[in-house]
This record gives C-alpha cells, sequence and structure tokens, in this order.
C-alpha cells in the first residue's frame, strides 16, 4: 500500500462534483421542509445488537464493524431507518401523532472489492411515522416522485405490496426452507433457477404458475387480473385493494401515469410490511431511489408504531444528472497594492452577494484596485 | 439508454455461434457479427439494435450497470459472479457442468478427507460456497487457465472446473469427485432496462422461451 491510496470504494468529491451534489441535497431538504418534514442526525456508528435487531443477523457480511474500548461491537450504519425507528421508539416515546423526519446521511456497506461497488455513500430520505392507510403510502411516493421530477430527470415509480408474495409463500405449504430457497432466487432474480424449483415441488399448479409469472407482471393495475386464481389465499385480495388504493390516491397527486404496477420488485430488507416502491430512471442501470411500509420495525425497540419511507441514492441521481442542474458561477478577483482599498472593495462586492476573492499573488500595480471578473475553476 | 434502442452483449467464443442463430431465429440482423474481427460494436441502426461483442465474463458487467439492455452467457460465469441482474430465459445450448475432480488414485476416499486442503480453479465462489455447504474448509488458489495441471505440479490436492465430455480430466489423470451443477447459456436483463424498454423486452424473451421450448426458429 502507497501512504497515498484511497480505501476501495471509497471516493472523494472534488469541488465540482461536491457543489453538485450540495446543490442537489439543498433542493432535495427544501422540498422534505415545504412538506412539513425536519431534519434528524444521527451517530455514524451503532452497537452492532440494534442494526441486527432491525436488519436481521444476514445483515452482518454487510457491515464494517468496529470494537470500543470496553469490547463492544459497533457497526457503521448500513442504513438510515433503523437509527431513526430507534431514535422515535426512545425520544420520542410518548409522542402521539404523525411524526415527519427526513435525513442527509452517509451509509456504509462491505462490500467485496470485486463487485466495484462504492462502500460508503450518500442518502437523502424521510420517514413518516404513525400513520396508516393509503393517504400515507401515497404522500412518500408522490414526495419521492418530486425530488426526481424537480430535476427535470425522465423517471418511473415501480409499485408493489409485499404482502401479496409474503402470503402466496406463507400459505403455499411448503416448508421454511423451501420458501427461504424461493425467497432467494426471487430476491436474486433468478427466474430459470425459480421455474426449476418449483416445477419439482408438490404445491398447487396456479399457485406455481402464478410465482412464475409473478416477477413479470407490469403495467396498469388491470395487470392484477393475473392474480385471479390465488386470490382466496388469505391476505392476498387485502394486499392487492391496498396497492390499488395507493395507485388511486397518486392520480390526485398528477403522477399516475409515471407510476407502474410491478410484482417483480422486492425490497433487500425484511423489515418491510406492506406498499414497496422503486424509482428508475432510462438515464441509469440501476434505481435511484427506494423505500416503502414497515408497521413491525419500530415494535422492536419500543412501543409499536406503524411507518413509511423511502431514500434516494444522491450519487445514483447525480449520475443520471450528467452534470445539469450545476452551473458555473462567476468569481471576482480584486487585486491592487493598498490592502485596505482591496479589502474594502471586496467587501462591498460581497454585500452585493458577489463571489469575491481577494488576488494573493499579483500585489503590484500603482495603487489602483482592479476588479477582475473570470469563470470558476 | 434510448427507449428505443436495444443493445445487446454476446460472448466471445464458442457459444457465439448459437447466440447468433437465436437472434436470426428472432429475425434480428446478424450480418457480418463475428469474434475474428477487432470490432466490438456492431450497429444496426435500422433494426435498432446493437451489439457489443465481448469477453463472456464481461458480459454480465454490461448488463448490470445497463451498458447493455440484455446479454447472453453461461449459467457457469452468471454463478461465479452474483451480479445484479435478471436471469429471464435458459438457452439449453453451452451444456457444461461444474465438478470437483481429484487424482485418480485418490477418488475412492471420502470428501472429509480433503478438508483443509489446496482447490486450484477459476470459480473461486463457486468452489468456496460448495465446500461451505458440506461444512467444509478449503483453501481456494484462483488461477486463470490450464487448472487441470495444478495437482501434477503440487499446486493444489483438487480442482474445481467446468467439463464438457470429461476428456481433459482423463488425461490429465483426474476422476471427478463430485458434480456440483450443470450449466447451459442463459439470457440476463438489466433490471431498468426490462421496466424502462418493456414494450421490446418482453415480448423478445416470451419469443426466446417458445423458440427455446418448441424449435419454432427459423429453417
Amino acid at each position: 500500500m502507497k501512504n497515498w491510496e484511497i480505501v476501495k470504494g471509497a471516493k472523494d468529491f472534488l469541488p465540482l462534483e461536491a457543489a453538485m451534489k450540495r446543490a442537489f441535497e439543498n433542493r432535495a431538504v427544501e422540498t422534505f421542509t415545504r412538506w412539513g418534514y425536519r431534519e434528524v442526525i444521527t451517530p455514524t456508528f451503532e452497537y452492532l445488537e440494534v442494526i441486527e435487531a432491525g436488519a436481521g443477523q444476514g445483515i452482518r457480511d454487510e457491515l464494517f464493524l468496529l470494537q470500543d474500548q470496553d469490547g463492544r461491537l459497533l457497526a457503521l450504519r448500513p442504513e438510515m431507518t433503523i437509527p431513526i425507528a430507534r431514535i422515535v421508539s426512545t425520544r420520542f416515546r410518548d409522542f402521539e401523532g404523525v411524526l415527519r423526519l427526513f435525513y442527509n446521511a452517509n451509509i456504509f456497506r462491505h462490500a467485496q472489492p470485486q463487485m466495484g461497488r462504492y462502500q460508503e455513500f450518500y442518502q437523502l430520505g424521510v420517514e413518516l411515522i404513525g400513520a396508516s392507510g393509503a393517504m400515507a403510502d401515497a404522500e412518500v411516493i408522490a414526495l419521492a416522485a418530486e425530488v426526481l421530477k424537480q430535476e427535470g430527470l425522465e423517471y418511473k415509480i415501480s409499485l408493489n405490496h409485499i404482502g401479496i408474495f409474503n402470503n402466496l409463500l406463507q400459505h403455499s405449504g411448503l416448508n421454511e426452507s423451501t420458501r427461504n430457497g424461493i425467497k432467494q432466487l426471487v430476491l436474486k432474480k433468478d427466474l430459470v433457477g425459480l421455474k426449476k424449483m418449483l416445477s419439482g415441488l408438490p404445491m398447487a399448479p396456479e399457485l406455481r404458475e402464478v410465482m412464475l409469472e409473478m416477477p413479470l407482471v407490469y403495467g396498469t393495475p388491470q395487470v392484477l387480473n393475473r392474480l385471479e386464481a390465488v386470490k382466496e389465499i388469505p391476505g392476498v385480495q387485502e394486499a392487492i385493494n391496498e396497492l390499488i388504493e395507493v395507485y388511486d390516491h397518486l392520480a390526485a397527486y398528477n403522477i399516475q401515469d409515471d407510476v407502474v404496477i410491478d410484482l417483480g420488485i422486492l425490497r433487500g430488507f425484511d423489515y418491510y410490511t406492506g406498499i414497496i416502491f422503486e424509482g428508475y430512471s432510462p438515464q441509469l442501470g440501476y434505481p435511484l431511489l427506494g423505500g416503502g411500509r414497515y408497521d413491525n420495525l419500530l415494535a422492536k425497540f419500543g412501543p409499536p408504531r406503524v411507518a413509511t419511507g423511502f431514500a434516494v441514492g444522491i450519487e445514483r441521481v447525480l449520475l443520471a444528472l450528467k452534470g445539469r442542474n450545476c452551473t458555473p458561477r462567476e468569481v471576482y478577483e480584486v487585486s491592487g497594492n493598498d490592502a485596505a482599498a482591496v479589502l474594502a472593495k471586496a467587501r462591498e462586492l460581497r454585500e452585493q452577494g458577489l463571489i469575491v476573492t481577494v488576488d494573493l499573488l499579483n500585489r503590484g500595480g500603482d495603487g489602483e484596485v482592479v476588479v477582475k471578473r473570470r469563470a470558476q475553476r | 439508454m434510448n427507449p428505443e434502442q436495444l443493445t445487446i452483449a454476446l460472448p466471445k467464443g464458442k457459444l457465439l455461434e448459437p447466440a447468433l442463430k437465436l437472434l436470426f431465429d428472432l429475425d434480428l440482423p446478424i450480418d457480418g457479427v463475428n469474434d475474428k474481427s477487432r470490432r466490438l460494436v456492431f450497429d444496426f441502426p435500422d433494426s435498432k439494435v446493437q451489439y457489443i461483442v465481448c469477453r463472456p465474463t464481461d458480459v454480465p458487467t454490461y448488463v448490470e450497470h445497463g451498458a447493455a439492455d440484455l446479454g447472453i452467457v453461461g449459467k457457469d460465469i452468471i454463478m461465479d459472479q452474483d451480479k445484479d441482474v435478471y436471469e429471464m430465459a435458459d438457452l439449453g445450448f453451452g451444456y457444461c457442468r461444474f465438478v470437483l475432480a481429484v487424482p485418480e488414485e485418490k477418488a475412492d476416499r471420502p470428501l472429509t478427507d480433503f478438508n483443509y486442503q489446496r482447490v486450484a480453479t477459476k470459480f473461486p465462489r463457486v468452489a468456496e460456497a460448495f465446500f461451505r455447504e458440506l461444512g467444509l474448509q478449503v483453501e481456494v488458489i484462483k488461477l486463470h487457465g490450464n487448472i487441470e495441471l495444478a495437482p501434477r505440479v503440487g499446486l493444489a490436492e483438487m480442482i474445481v472446473d467446468i467439463v464438457s465430455t470429461g476428456k481433459t480430466l482423463k488425461e490429465n489423470f483426474l476422476a471427478e469427485k463430485a458434480s456440483i451443477a450443470e450449466c447451459t447459456a442463459r439470457v440476463v436483463v438489466n433490471r431498468v432496462s426490462y421496466r424502462t424498454k418493456y414494450r421490446v423486452i418482453e415480448p423478445m424473451i416470451r419469443r426466446i422461451n417458445e423458440i427455446v421450448n418448441d424449435g419454432s426458429g427459423r429453417e
């Protein structure tokens, strides 16, 4: 290792990139604020038990772990929903009503070096706590859409309800390890493997057919008719109804044309319980944002409370924007050999709201103050 | 990514010919597409399709990042990479198997005898996952070719490799100890392209499955 090396999967933001990042964050934060969301800041690390209580032990492979002087294990936060669930359950324990919180944070996930993924990245997101129902789900989805829309990005939101898949699996009559196997294949999007596995299992043929076709169900709510054969299964019809209700609310937000029913998305975290969604742009090969309802997570830290939320990947939005939405600003440089006059001029221009630098390298001249305008490099 | 235009990643080597036959069956242009010239990108603007002919191991990477909307690649490569792509169709061709092979004279020993020994392979993830499932620990030595030589020169006690006929194993005095997985060529699709280009990709996958299942391709 050379002493100037940067950790694999970590990134420096140079002034231009940092400015683009900051500009996007400011616009998103402004929108969150106008919708009544308030910022919270949590520690970069948490006790390992906190993270595992929220995300399950399967998360451990993805964690950066450290040890404090007392020998306790700490983890760099791999996402922000769990720390916020912890805050709400402790610091807002007696709060009644609806809480609207947002965050802007760096996130850490350990990845195999050959994967070419960032191990530290940035997320902006909101959590809406204490409200169930389609109005709450629609608010969070509409806010996510707004953040992409105000950047001028072409985008689509994919909408699903995790209850459909979970209830089909739960009532399939298959044992737990088989159900986990199926879930893994669906999460890995290995539809060939899924077909091979299901064809050898003792299950109702119509259920098998639906489970095979589900990852491909995509379109307007009419596509939900393809679940006709399984809607008697407990919980399935309720989930379908909730999905349609949220979709209908999104019409009132004027974004229904950008939303697609998509039974192929199943988010990675186990804590989701209801509506889930992801946002895409044709400019980028991976999702820009994702989120959903997690009604059982808060009970792991304190009083049970329903909740929903989303996170947007800041670097991903910047990639999709390809340098748009950030105009280079002009700088005024003040030179001259009379320091008092130069500084007075600089102060005057700054008070007008201009960006002003003092020329530190060429202090010559005949006492006159010179102001030059140039583009910021 | 232009929503009209489709970019397909194709693997150089032995899978290219059956892959081109499939594209031909789909009524897509294939004139002049080959892996012999130095050309990597073949563009057919009239048919709104473009091919990237690349190393087989790079196909999942092109597709995961959306540089290609879909790709054709062997399951052996998919298994060793764990990329975030949809695996949407089994093409049936390009059959091979992952096997664990050991020197012929050790072929009768139980697998547990190989605990804590060294295994040479081009596919470290597949090898590691196989032994982890069995509760055995081995040292995986990654090589880029001529895996079958490793036991003879004392580099490893066993190998994990792909075989199609088993001839190479025999020539190097190796015997198959366990079959790990069977592999054929697959169609992989980028998770965003599948959604933003649904109108083109969805019918194409349906057609591919028809061609593979009932041989309804062009004569």
